[in-house]
């Protein structure tokens, strides 16, 4: 069953990032987070701020994680931050441990979710991210309760 | 003293052997960067696989080159992290194995480490064949720049019992993507090919850098952090709904046809695909990424008070940011110093040169050495 828990367009980066620390304030881990939009539409940028709003570590060290593929925050709560945009196949999928993450009591974020195609494990909140003009973002946040 | 030096962090699998800290016995080096063009980056579990396959044949062919065999080497050194963590794992275990059945020291190496002690290394050896322009001197600067890092460290040495020890102060890093990144993914979205810097390097010489402003990135905070992400993005708005975009999507159906035939594409049969437009969008999208890094590489040099400025890492490689760099040594009088173009991208005969030092200062790990896939430099 899905709901629609928030419609909405952010004007800046700031603004996305402030989003994302409200949103942090409704998830109680383990929680799976799945940020889905092109390329530049803000998924590191929200993940910014729920990363920041859950106190897992500070804004500015919430980076890109194309090229690890997983950072992991531990601070007053653990998040383990994911990139698919490398990944090809459902083996590679299968290879970052999605199950052992969620275990950890921890809030799970992806960027490139869309890459996941139906293999969702249980309960998850997607976010759609799309470009409108200049810095404006359209934002969708719906829940899965599985 | 010879040391073997093993680095697997990301997608080369490399072995090299390094005496006495500054003569390159051997640096081999075997790159996937055609098992991974398909996709347009690193596919970390085929890159697992392929460290696997290929990490006994490189470390035997580095030993070969350098007239030695395991049982003469000293001591090894393994980049420890950060990287993939399966493909650091490949050569962690295969380090830390041959050191145990040997009874070896070993040491573990901050990649990162690695990256500045190449512009160390690369002065070293030039300083003993005569040919070094300046003298590599500390403190100093370090710009690491590549697909998976952008950082500015301030690097110190401090001289006990006749053997230096270097201490490391991050003094900024990118807030998104790292300036590598930036290039593969603006590569990945025009269908240029993989990987994206060397491709746009060469296209840029023909283009007009100035025809796309694309001003200055303004951050809040540290003035030393950096961010491409939002350069990016432009690059994406100068290409939606306009005929660079067509062009894009046929020159990447053209190249995933020639992918099929099993046939490579030149520097030349690329241009051709692409458009004068095309061209100076990417001139001038690598003039914006190079005038941010140097910008703010001076401006650390000047905060830090420091006479030397190193710059490592695979964008070190980046024609256009090694002019600059060039002429702003030039301009100011501080020596820059790069590594060659070998041991900018990532090697093995760094991790060894880091690894000297670390077994000097008596710094060896013991069996609890493992990988890690963050793991901050100076932070």
């Amino acid at each position: 069953m899905t709901e629609t828990l928030i419609e909405t367009e952010t004007g800046s980066a700031e603004e996305t990032v402030a989003l994302g620390r409200t949103l942090a304030g409704q998830f109680h881990p383990p929680c799976l987070v799945l940020l889905e939009g092109e390329l530049g539409s803000g998924k590191t940028t929200l993940a910014k701020g729920i990363v920041a709003g859950l106190g897992a570590a500070r804004e500015e060290d919430v980076t890109s994680p194309s090229f690890t593929l997983v950072h992991e925050y531990a601070g007053r709560e653990k998040v383990y931050h994911l990139d698919l945009y490398r990944i090809e196949g459902a083996r590679d999928i299968a290879t970052l441990g999605l199950d052992d993450l969620l275990e950890d009591q921890a809030t799970v974020i992806i960027e490139w979710a869309d890459r996941l195609g139906r293999r969702l494990p249980g309960p998850h909140v997607r976010i759609r991210l799309e470009h409108r003009d200049g810095d404006r973002r359209r934002i969708t946040v719906e829940r899965d309760r599985g | 003293m010879l040391i073997l030096g093993i680095e697997s962090s990301c997608d080369e699998t490399a072995a090299a052997v390094v005496a006495d800290g500054d003569r390159i016995l051997s640096n081999v080096v075997a790159s996937q960067a055609l098992t991974h063009e398909k996709y347009g980056g690193v596919v970390p579990e085929l890159a697992s696989r392929e460290h696997l396959r290929k990490i006994t044949p490189v470390v035997d062919e580095a030993c070969r080159q350098a007239g030695t065999g395991l049982c003469q080497v000293d001591a090894i050194a393994v980049t420890e992290g950060p990287g993939l963590i399966g493909s650091l794992l490949v050569g962690l275990t295969y380090a830390k194995a041959t050191a145990l059945a040997l009874n070896k020291p070993f040491i573990g190496v901050n990649h990162l480490e690695g990256h500045i002690h190449a512009v160390l290394l690369q002065n070293r050896s030039e300083r003993r064949a005569g040919t070094a322009e300046a003298e590599a001197r500390f403190p100093n600067v370090t710009l690491v720049v590549s697909g998976g890092h952008t950082c500015l460290f301030r690097v110190e040495t401090i001289e006990r019992d006749g053997c230096p020890r270097f201490s490391y102060r991050r003094l900024g890093q990118t807030r998104d993507d790292a300036a590598g990144e930036a290039f593969d993914k603006v590569a990945k979205l025009l269908a240029l090919g993989y990987p994206g810097g060397p491709v746009i390097d060469r296209l840029a010489s023909s283009g007009n850098s100035r025809a796309v402003d694309f001003g200055r990135v303004r951050l809040k905070g540290n003035p030393l952090d950096f961010s491409f992400s939002g350069l990016k993005t432009a690059v994406l708005y100068r290409l939606r709904g306009t005929d660079l975009q067509i062009e894009a999507s046929e020159r990447r159906a053209w190249l995933s046809s020639r992918r099929e035939q099993g046939r490579a594409v030149s520097p030349q049969e690329l241009r051709e695909r692409c458009s004068q437009a095309t061209v100076d969008l990417v001139a001038s999208f690598q003039a914006a990424v190079v005038d941010d890094l140097v910008g703010r590489t001076l401006a650390a040099a000047e905060q830090e008070g420091v006479e030397c400025i190193f710059v490592s890492g695979g964008v070190a490689c980046n024609s256009l940011l090694r002019r600059h760099f060039a002429e702003a040594a030039q301009r100011t009088g501080l020596p820059v110093l790069f590594p060659s173009p070998a041991l900018s991208t990532d090697n093995a005969a760094m991790i060894a040169a880091a690894g000297y030092f670390k077994l000097r200062a008596g710094e060896c790990a013991d069996r609890s050495l493992t990988a890690h896939a963050s793991f901050p430099l100076g932070a």
